[in-house]
C-alpha cells in the first residue's frame, strides 16, 4: 500500500482513492454529502486561474474545492495515473 | 387540499419541471423569516387541486444550512402527501443520496429521472423498472422538463399517490447495515416513548441523533437518558469501527446507492469528452479564464446599469407626464382642485408609486442576467475563477457579482445575493453592497465636484468610489475577523454543473415572478415612506404660519426635523438645516438630494399645476416615448461594444447615437453659487462622504428587509449611519488640522 497523502497534492489528470475525510462536523459532513466517502475514486482536473480552488471529477460530476478543504481528504494514489497528461 | 413537495439537487432541472407542471398558477415569495425563495404552484388533476411546493435545492438534509433545514422541516412538519424528487439522470449517484434521505423520513416518494435525454446522449442507460423495484416499488418516471416530456406520466403518478389514504405508504426502509441498525433499533424504542418526538418518524430521529444533528439534539435536550443512550451508541460504534457514526451512515447510504446503480445503470466504458468539457477548457482556462470573466462581468454591469436606463426614463415620463395630468384633470373635474386631496394624490401617491415602478426595468434586466448566468452554468465558473480573491475578504467567489451590480444600483445588488448558497455569505454581501457607490449618488458628487473643485471634480468622484470600496473591505474584515471569529468559514464545496442552453420560458418567468415579488413586498414600504416624507413637507410646524401644503419647507415639520438633527453634523462642517433636510429626503432616493437642495437653498420652486393636454397628445407622447425607449435600449446594447473597446487606452471608437440625444445634464448653476457661500471645499467633501456611506435609499432598505428581515436592515442602517458620521467628521477635522481650511 502506498503512503497516504491529501487530495490537494494531486496533479491534473492524477487519480486517487479516498481513504479518510477529516475536519470539523459541518465541513466533513458536506464533503461526505457530495459523495466523498471512503473508497471512492477522484480525478483532479485543473486549478482555477488564480491557483485556488481546484476542480475535481468524481461519481460522474465536477466538483470544486478550496485547497484548505482538499487538505482534509486523505487519499491513496491510484497507480499509473500520474502521467496521463 | 393536498400538498406535494418538490425536492432535488441544485442543477437537476427542478425549476423547469415545476414550471412545466404548474404553468402560470404559481406564487413566489420567501420562506417565513428566511432569505430563501419559496415557490408554490397549483396543479389540477382530474377534478381536485394539488399544491406543489418547490423546496430549496439541496444535496442533503443536514441542519448545517438554512435550505436543508427548510426542506426537512417542511417534510416533517407540513406532512406532504408525497415528495416528488427530481433527479439529474446523468448524475444519478449523488442525486440518489438525497432521495435516500427523504425516504428515511417515511414519506411517499415519486422519482422523476429528469434530463434523461442528456444521460442518453452520454451513453448512460438506466433500467427504470429495476430502479423502481429496488427502491421498494416507488414510481420512477423518465422526464425531459425542457420539452414537456413525461409530464402526463408524472401527473398520473401524483394523482395515484394522492388518492391513497395517508399513512398507507409503501416506503422502503433502507438497510444501513447490521452494525448501525442494531444501535438504531435500540434508540428507536426510547424515541417512540418520548412525547417530543411523537409526530416524527422514530427511525429517522434515531439516525439524526447518531449523526449528531444539532437541531434534533437540541430538541431532545429534555430527555437526558435518551441523549446518554445516543452517546453510548456512538461510543460503541467508534470502538467497533474506528469511525464516527456520521461517517458510517454516509458510507452506508453511498454503499446502498453504489449497489443500486451497479444493478440499474450501464455506463459507456470509455469516458466521453462532452461539448461542456471543451467549453469549460476555454472559459476557466489558466490564462483566458480571468479576462473572459472580467469581460462578461463588464457586460453584466452595462446591462444592469445602462441598458435599462431608457425604459427607466420612459416609466418616469409616463408617471410625471400623462398619468399626473390625467389624475389632475380627474381631481379638477371632481371639484377638488387646490385641496389637500389634490396634493396628496399628485405629490404623495403618484410619485410614491413612481418610486416603486422605476425599479422595474432595472430588476427585469438584472434577473435576466442572473437567470442566464445561472441556467447556463457559468455562475459557478465565475465563482471558481474569482474565489481566490474574494476568499481573502472572507467572502465567496459568487459575492463578486452582487458587489459589482451595486455600482449601478443597490436594489438589484441585494437581490443578486440570492445566487449565493450560504445565508451568512448572502447577508454579508448584501450588507457590503450598500457601500458600493450607486448611480444615484453620482449627481451629488458631480454637483459638489464642479462647484468646489472645478477641473479636479473628477478626482472627488473617483475618491468617493474608492472610499466606498475601502469601507466595504474594512467592514468585511470586521465581520470575518471579529464578529464571526471562530465560526467556521462556509465551505466552498461547489458543483460545477455541465453547461446548458438556457430555457427562454424559465428565464422569462423568473424575471417576471421575482420582479413582481419586489413590487408586492418592497413596494409597499417604499410607498409608505414616500407618503410620510410628503406629509412632513406639507404640514406646518405651528399654526398660523401657512396652511396645509402651502407652507414653505423651512416652516414645515420637515424643516423642524431638519433643524433638530442639523447640530449633529456641525463637527463634519455641514450643520445647516438645509443640508440635513437634503439628507432626509435623500433617504427616499439619493438622486432627490440635488433637487431638495435646489428647493431649500435657492428658493421655493412653485409647484407646477399640470396644464391639461388633449388625450390624443398624451397618447402620442406615450407612443413616441415608448418607441424612443425601444430604440435607445437597442442602442445601449450595441454601445456595449464601443464602450468595451474604449477601455483600451488610446483607442476611441464612436458610440451610436441614433436620436442625437445628450445624456449629461448640466448641474444647476444657481445652486452652485449658493453652495459656494455655505460650504467650503472641505465640508463639501465631508458631505459627499456622508452621502456615499449613510443609509442606502429606502428602496434598498425595503429590499434588505424583503431579503434579510427587519433586524438585518436596521443593523445595516445603524452601522452605515455611524460609519458615515465618523468618516465625514474625520475628513472635516483631519482636513482642518492639516490646514485645508474649514
Amino acid at each position: 500500500m502506498s503512503e497516504l497523502i491529501t487530495l490537494d497534492n494531486l496533479k491534473p489528470g492524477q487519480r486517487a482513492t479516498v481513504r479518510r475525510v477529516k475536519g470539523e462536523g459541518p465541513i466533513r459532513r458536506r464533503l461526505m454529502d457530495m459523495g466523498i466517502v471512503n473508497g471512492i475514486e477522484i480525478e483532479m482536473l485543473k486549478t482555477a486561474p488564480l491557483g485556488d480552488p481546484i476542480e475535481y471529477q468524481l461519481r460522474g460530476y465536477h466538483l470544486s474545492l478550496r485547497k484548505a478543504e482538499a487538505r482534509l481528504i486523505e487519499i491513496e494514489l491510484t497507480p499509473e495515473s500520474g502521467t496521463n497528461r | 387540499m393536498l400538498t406535494i413537495g418538490l425536492a432535488g439537487n441544485p442543477n437537476a432541472g427542478k425549476s423547469t419541471l415545476f414550471n412545466a407542471l404548474t404553468g402560470a398558477r404559481q406564487h413566489v415569495g420567501n420562506w417565513p423569516g428566511k432569505t430563501v425563495e419559496k415557490k408554490e404552484g397549483r396543479l389540477h388533476l382530474s377534478g381536485h387541486e394539488i399544491i406543489l411546493v418547490d423546496l430549496p435545492g439541496t444535496y442533503s438534509l443536514t441542519a448545517y444550512s438554512v435550505e436543508e433545514i427548510i426542506a426537512r422541516d417542511f417534510i416533517v412538519e407540513s406532512r406532504p402527501q408525497a415528495v416528488l424528487c427530481v433527479l439529474d439522470a446523468a448524475n444519478l449517484e449523488r442525486n440518489l443520496y438525497l432521495v435516500i434521505q427523504i425516504m428515511e423520513m417515511q414519506v411517499p416518494v415519486i422519482v422523476a429521472l429528469n434530463m434523461s435525454d442528456v444521460a442518453e446522449s452520454r451513453g448512460i442507460e438506466i433500467n427504470t423498472a429495476r430502479l423502481s423495484e429496488t427502491l421498494g416499488g416507488i414510481p420512477v418516471i423518465r422526464t425531459i422538463g425542457s420539452r414537456d416530456i413525461g409530464l402526463d406520466a408524472l401527473r398520473s403518478a401524483i394523482g395515484e399517490i394522492s388518492r391513497r389514504p395517508t399513512g398507507a405508504d409503501r416506503t422502503l426502509r433502507i438497510d444501513l447495515g447490521q452494525t448501525l441498525e442494531v444501535e438504531i433499533a435500540q434508540l428507536q424504542k426510547w424515541i417512540e416513548s418520548d412525547p417530543t418526538f411523537s409526530d416524527y418518524p422514530p427511525h429517522w430521529i434515531a439516525i439524526k441523533l447518531l449523526e449528531n444533528d444539532p437541531e434534533l439534539i437540541k430538541k431532545a435536550s429534555g430527555n437526558p437518558s435518551l441523549l446518554r443512550l445516543v452517546a453510548e451508541s456512538s461510543q460503541r460504534l467508534m470502538e467497533k469501527t474506528g469511525e464516527e457514526p456520521d461517517t458510517l451512515i454516509a458510507d452506508a447510504r453511498y454503499a446502498f446507492i453504489g449497489a443500486l446503480v451497479k444493478q440499474t445503470v450501464k455506463r459507456p466504458a470509455q469516458k466521453m469528452v462532452t461539448f461542456s468539457d471543451k467549453l469549460d477548457r476555454i472559459l476557466t482556462h489558466r490564462l483566458w479564464g480571468l479576462p473572459i470573466f472580467l469581460g462578461l462581468m463588464w457586460m453584466v454591469f452595462q446591462l444592469t446599469a445602462n441598458v435599462s436606463a431608457p425604459f427607466l426614463d420612459f416609466v418616469d415620463m409616463l408617471i410625471t407626464g400623462p398619468i399626473t395630468r390625467w389624475f389632475s384633470a380627474l381631481i379638477t373635474a371632481l371639484g377638488l382642485h387646490r385641496t389637500w386631496v389634490e396634493a396628496l394624490v399628485l405629490q404623495g401617491i403618484i410619485p410614491g408609486v413612481g418610486g416603486v415602478l422605476v425599479f422595474v426595468p432595472v430588476l427585469l434586466s438584472l434577473y435576466l442576467v442572473i437567470a442566464l448566468l445561472e441556467d447556463t452554468g457559468y455562475m459557478a465558473r465565475a465563482a471558481f475563477v474569482m474565489d481566490r480573491l474574494m476568499s481573502r475578504l472572507g467572502l465567496h467567489g459568487k459575492s463578486f457579482l452582487p458587489l459589482l451590480v451595486g455600482f449601478g444600483c443597490t436594489v438589484p445588488a441585494i437581490y443578486a445575493t440570492r445566487t449565493l448558497e450560504n445565508e451568512r455569505d448572502r447577508k454579508i454581501t448584501g450588507f457590503l453592497a450598500t457601500f458600493m457607490s450607486c448611480g444615484a449618488r453620482l449627481p451629488v458628487y458631480v454637483l459638489f465636484g464642479s462647484a468646489f473643485f472645478g477641473a479636479a471634480g473628477g478626482s472627488l468622484i473617483f475618491a468617493m468610489y474608492l472610499t466606498g470600496i475601502a469601507v466595504a473591505i474594512l467592514t468585511s474584515l470586521l465581520f470575518t475577523k471579529i464578529i464571526f471569529r471562530g465560526k467556521p468559514v462556509p465551505p466552498f464545496v461547489m458543483e460545477l454543473p455541465p453547461y446548458r442552453a438556457p430555457n427562454a420560458r424559465i428565464v422569462l418567468r423568473s424575471m417576471w415572478e421575482r420582479t413582481a415579488s419586489f413590487v408586492r413586498k418592497a413596494g409597499t414600504v417604499i410607498f409608505a415612506v414616500s407618503i410620510v416624507v410628503w406629509l412632513l413637507l406639507a404640514t406646518p410646524a405651528q399654526a398660523g404660519i401657512g396652511g396645509f401644503n402651502t407652507v414653505a419647507p423651512s416652516e414645515s415639520l420637515f424643516g423642524t426635523a431638519s433643524r433638530l438633527v442639523a447640530p449633529l453634523f456641525a463637527p463634519a462642517g455641514f450643520g445647516q438645516w438645509q443640508a440635513s433636510g437634503a439628507l432626509i429626503t435623500g433617504v427616499l432616493a439619493k438622486e432627490v438630494i440635488v433637487s431638495t437642495m435646489s428647493q431649500v437653498y435657492v428658493g421655493e420652486a412653485e409647484i407646477e399645476v399640470p396644464t391639461p393636454t388633449p388625450l390624443i397628445d398624451d397618447l402620442k407622447q406615450i407612443a413616441s416615448s415608448l418607441w424612443k425607449a425601444v430604440v435607445l435600449t437597442g442602442q445601449e446594447v450595441v454601445n456595449i461594444i464601443p464602450r468595451t473597446v474604449n477601455i483600451i487606452p488610446g483607442v476611441s471608437m464612436p458610440e451610436a447615437n441614433i436620436l442625437g440625444t445628450t445624456t449629461q445634464e448640466e448641474p444647476p448653476t444657481a445652486l452652485q453659487a449658493v453652495l459656494n457661500k455655505t460650504f467650503s471645499p472641505l465640508s463639501a467633501a465631508a458631505f459627499c462622504v456622508f452621502i456615499l456611506l449613510y443609509v442606502p435609499c429606502m428602496a434598498a432598505g425595503a429590499a434588505m428587509r424583503h431579503e434579510f428581515g427587519w433586524k438585518w436592515m436596521l443593523a445595516q442602517a445603524g452601522y452605515a449611519l455611524g460609519v458615515a458620521w465618523l468618516a465625514a467628521v474625520l475628513v472635516f477635522q483631519v482636513g482642518r488640522l492639516i490646514g485645508w481650511g474649514g
